[in-house]
């Protein structure tokens, strides 16, 4: 199609009045400070919300980053357009690692394995010690976010140069960052996981538990590019460059990932379920015993079969109105899963929910979507110069 | 930037100067020439082999499975290998055809009638082990929900028995896929064909296609649902053989992991197998054209994935086996690296993660020969990995007074090597009687097959991409 | 099948290519007929607009076929696991819903794919291996690289004259009269 190769007909800058960063920044710092009262009130629970706020937004932003790098190596086309979302959300991943210091501060509350009386009287806990104790616990955060904050900044930086200097050879480069990317970032999601979430438990061990929460993560990151996207049509943005094709193709990846998602937790649930055996089961009993159990089985039905039956028709999967209704729903429930999974621990029969849990996902939402808009705005919302931009612009939707 | 790169466009899915109608030819002037005598001699050497398999089988029902190396404690050897060998290399057919259809990969129409048809085969051999392993093989039927004399059903919190309908419905629903996907084909043969028996018997399998628009309409729907429904499936059924071990208490066997680790090294050794294949048949057939480079390439990538994918599993086995702490899990891992199967363990490390790692490089991705020799060292590797994972773990169970060596006799190895017989006489048969590229679906991705790729007058435009100049950054 | 219009059947005519065909069936429908259709060696994209296909009804009778082998699956295993022949298994409780899921699943898939198979092939009417356009001898190359287009003389409209030069006006060729011959 050379004559007639489609340009891009929107206006591609984020216009100064849609610039939300200073909104967002203002938010986060009034919900942090709220936070930092409630670190004085109840310290427990602070670390146990913030733990849980925290783990959210990070696992939308490397939701973000594998899918951006899977899309480079499979030189696909049906998220060209839509590139510059996870891209914002992964550019200053750097400063947001900044946030995980409060973690490290809080350690001795969170995880059991770091008082040392307890360990002592516990032959597993001590035979766990050459991987859980302080000193290599955070020498692998530094490792963890290093590379992650490496990565997203990277991956930002040369796709907006392709931008500014045509030169399609970059997609070269980002396949070159990207593949051996995929293979650090599985091995350092894999042990983040363990070390944020797994060893809560300090008990409790899952080979699964990595995939788990990729499969969590992969579902919530279409609900959020879908809302982020009808905000931006909402406003009269990308109306002619993100069209009904994309919208089915991220319904159609949400549709996909919902059947992932439940396909890994079931069979997680089930071997343990199954086997039976206390060191495992009991991570399981403390969730399906008490009030947490109404939380389980919302889950199941929420995470699950809501949004398969919702989105089960070809139609449905652009369906604007049900697809902004269950991308929301996706989104509450993929904190209150992060919820499910760290809070049994601190409240181990009954569901509780504080208002900590309120104050540190506003205010660390406020910062994360204010990094988000700095990144946004500053450059063009859409690719303006890629090899599969002309692919994805002239993409449409069939029956 | 110390170091530019070039952009290459995406190649072309077919190479050469084709049209509709030369590809047509290409693909199905294989079915209607007559047969060449390389192809008699395979069939006999397949047919040989196959007479091995029903030799053994025969024995084993006459003797019983004590003709087998099975002992106490290891009540599963070679048979549940093979199966989960064959059921694994019977992924990557159902994968190319539905996953990568859903994910619009247009290099899938080269090979995906190649692949289900392998598929559809290895599943067959697949079967045979469960079937022929139950000991009484005249009470067979006592796997399905039938009444019978005891008035009792199937246990159906038993993973063996998810297997039965795991197994029968992947066959079932991959032989539909393949089938449905085959009448349009089928077609073109009944059309070409000369001979008055070859007109009726292609005749009867096209079901009277004639490439109505309003045929291809359902017919296209159906194809996505298929796509659809197979995917779940695909992934369902490698997660339901690993359930035969992951449920279970065996140390090295209940892992969580285990569903989508046994999927991923399912697809590794189908994309190997399918490779294998391939690139024998796309020589011999001159093929070239149609199965490229390019393609190899492609399956070398997801080799490489999956492949990684699989060390991957295994370092967060051996990890959680140290994390967890239970004793019997820590040793369980040591005993597979270091003890009487430790020659077992790392022919798996070297074939399965070691040798997929030469595709980082592109040269060797585009290696013909070079992936032939990888493609067969994965399954390999895929064997010995069901091997360590079934017989390390019987072998030195918790009870050490128990533990001993596993040796296969005459007879496992017979029954092994006689399903190749199986596999490839029906493998021969398909590349002789049916087209082995989906023909109608390659002419689909071809780009004279886009109407936009015409001009006012319909003369046809070659598509073209313009790579842009770049300019410098002054910065 | 119309012995009313003396056996005829449809005119066919043969275009050069998919474009060709989008165009002509564009034509075609819009002069108001109804009864025809295109013919191809693949499916051609877009075609479905040009001819103004109604939504295949194939998705419902899927869904159909899936709901029973989901609830068929589910009936069984309760009858003869908690019903008909209860039996302690490790202590489970007898209604282990979690353990039935894999053959839930797999029985859903089984019938749901019988609906889109045999649901396809009853929906197109096959098999169906006597039909009057293959008594044409150049509609043959419809498997291979021919792209045709037929108006059937059940078409309210249908007058073998005007056809014939609406047709040929769009640049077609091999126009061809096709009688039913059975």
């Amino acid at each position: 199609m050379a004559s007639n190769s489609p340009k891009l007909t929107d206006s591609v800058q984020l216009p100064s009045n849609l610039d939300a960063t200073k909104t967002f920044y203002g938010i986060g710092a009034a919900g942090l400070i709220a936070s930092g009262v409630g670190l004085f009130l109840n310290s427990e629970q602070f670390f146990f919300s913030y733990l849980t706020s925290f783990t959210f937004f990070t696992s939308i932003a490397l939701a973000s980053m594998i899918l951006l790098m899977v899309h480079h190596i499979t030189k696909s086309s049906w998220g060209t357009v839509l590139r510059r979302i996870p891209e914002s959300f992964i550019s200053k991943f750097w400063i947001w690692a900044l946030f995980f210091i409060p973690i490290i501060l809080g350690m001795s509350t969170l995880y059991t394995w770091t008082d040392p009386a307890y360990v002592a009287e516990d032959p597993i806990m001590l035979g766990k010690v050459p991987y859980l104790n302080e000193p290599f616990f955070i020498i692998r955060q530094l490792i963890y976010f290093g590379i992650w904050g490496y990565l997203g900044y990277k991956l930002h930086k040369v796709s907006v140069e392709m931008d500014k200097t045509n030169d399609w050879g970059l997609v070269v480069l980002l396949r070159k960052l990207s593949a051996p990317g995929i293979l650090l970032f599985s091995l350092t999601l894999a042990f983040a996981s363990f070390d944020w979430l797994m060893s809560l438990d300090a008990h409790w061990f899952s080979t699964m538990f990595p995939v788990y929460l990729f499969a969590m993560s992969f579902q919530a990151i279409f609900p959020i590019m879908i809302l982020i996207t009808f905000w931006l049509h909402n406003k009269g943005m990308l109306k002619n460059t993100i069209t009904q094709s994309h919208i089915f193709d991220m319904g159609a990846w949400f549709f996909g990932f919902t059947v992932f998602y439940a396909y890994i937790a079931f069979s997680q649930f089930l071997l343990q379920y199954y086997a039976n055996i206390p060191e495992e089961t009991l991570w399981f009993y403390f969730r399906l015993e008490g009030s947490w159990a109404y939380i389980t089985y919302t889950l199941l039905i929420g995470r699950f079969v809501i949004p398969f039956v919702l989105l089960l028709g070809r139609d449905r999967k652009h369906n604007k109105t049900l697809l902004k209704y269950t991308s929301i729903l996706i989104i509450v429930l993929h904190f209150l899963e992060i919820h499910w999974i760290v809070m049994p621990v601190l409240h181990d029969v009954n569901f509780a929910f504080s208002w900590l849990d309120i104050t540190t996902l506003v205010g660390l939402g406020g910062i994360f979507m204010g990094l988000f808009f700095s990144t946004f705005k500053k450059n063009n919302i859409v690719p303006t110069s890629h090899p599969t931009l002309a692919d994805s612009l002239t993409k449409q939707y069939h029956q | 930037m110390s170091k530019t790169y070039e952009y290459v466009p995406e190649p072309a899915l077919v190479k050469g100067n084709h049209d509709f109608s030369s590809i047509t030819a290409l693909v199905t002037d294989i079915n209607m020439r007559p047969t060449p005598k390389g192809w008699y001699i395979a069939f006999a050497i397949s047919n040989m082999l196959l007479l091995v398999l029903l030799v053994s089988i025969a024995y084993l029902i006459w003797e019983g499975t004590g003709i087998w190396g099975l002992n106490q404690p290891v009540g599963w050897g070679w048979a549940i290998i093979n199966f989960v060998w064959w059921v694994g290399i019977g992924h990557a057919g159902t994968l190319i055809s539905a996953i990568l259809f859903l994910f619009r990969q247009g290099w899938r129409t080269a090979i995906n009638r190649f692949a289900e048809a392998m598929t559809i085969f290895a599943v067959m051999c697949a079967g045979i082990f469960p079937a022929i392993h139950v000991g009484r093989i005249w009470v067979v039927y006592w796997m399905f929900p039938l009444p019978n004399q005891m008035a009792m059903w199937p246990n159906f919190n038993s993973p063996l028995l998810w297997d039965v309908f795991a197994v029968s419905t992947y066959m079932t629903v991959s032989f539909l896929f393949w089938y449905v996907g085959l009448v349009p084909d089928l077609a073109t043969v009944r059309d070409r064909i000369k001979s008055k028996v070859g007109k009726v018997l292609y005749g009867i399998g096209a079901l009277g296609w004639r490439g109505s628009n309003r045929h291809w309409w359902n017919y296209e729907k159906s194809y996505m649902i298929l796509a659809g429904l197979a995917t779940p499936l695909v992934l369902s059924v490698h997660t339901i053989v690993s359930f035969d071990f992951a449920v279970s208490l065996i140390p090295g066997w209940h892992t969580t992991i285990f569903p989508p680790y046994f999927v991923a090294g399912a697809v590794f050794s189908g994309f190997a197998m399918v490779l294998t294949l391939m690139i024998i048949c796309r020589k011999i057939y001159n093929l070239e054209d149609i199965m490229t480079v390019d393609h190899i390439e492609k399956m070398n990538l997801i080799i490489l994935v999956t492949g990684s994918m699989v060390g991957f599993a295994y370092l967060m086995e051996f990890f959680i086996a140290w994390y967890g702490q239970v004793e019997y899990e820590k040793a369980i891992f040591i005993i597979r690296a270091t003890g009487p199967y430790a020659w077992a363990y790392w022919i798996m490390i070297a074939c399965n993660v070691i040798s997929p790692q030469l595709f980082w490089s592109k040269k060797i991705r585009r290696n013909v020969t070079l992936t032939f020799i990888v493609s067969i060292v994965v399954n390999i590797g895929m064997w010995f990995e069901r091997f360590v994972i079934t017989v390390s773990s019987l072998s030195t169970d918790f009870l050490p007074s128990s533990w001993g060596y596993y040796s296969p006799t005459i007879w496992d190895v017979l029954t092994y090597v006689g399903t190749f017989g199986l596999f490839f006489t029906f493998f021969l048969l398909f590349l002789r009687f049916l087209p082995m590229i989906a023909v109608a679906e390659l002419k689909g991705v071809m780009p004279q097959a886009d109407p936009h790729n015409y001009d006012e007058n319909g003369e046809y435009v070659e598509p073209k991409v313009e790579v842009p100049e770049p300019k410098k950054l002054n910065s | 099948m119309s012995t009313t219009k003396n056996n005829l059947y449809g005119i066919l005519a043969e275009v050069r290519n998919p474009k060709e065909l989008i165009d002509v069936a564009k034509l075609v429908d819009k002069s108001g007929y109804k009864n025809y259709d295109t013919f191809s060696p693949f499916p051609v994209h877009g075609m479905d607009k040009a001819m103004n296909l109604n939504k295949s009804k194939l998705g419902w009778i899927v869904l159909g076929h899936g709901i029973v082998g989901l609830t068929g699956a589910f009936a069984m295993i309760y009858y003869m696991m908690v019903y008909d022949y209860p039996l302690n298994i490790s202590g489970k409780t007898l209604m282990n819903i979690p353990a039935w899921i894999p053959v839930m699943f797999e029985l859903t898939i089984l019938l749901s794919a019988f609906g889109a198979v045999f649901g396809m092939f009853f929906l197109n009417g096959l098999p169906k291996f006597n039909h009057p356009l293959f008594n044409s001898e150049q509609f043959k190359k419809v498997t291979d690289d021919g792209f045709f287009i037929c108006i059937e003389a059940e078409d309210p409209q249908f007058d073998a004259e005007k056809v014939e030069k609406l047709l040929k006006n769009a640049g077609a060729q091999n126009i061809e009269t096709i009688h039913d011959e059975s």
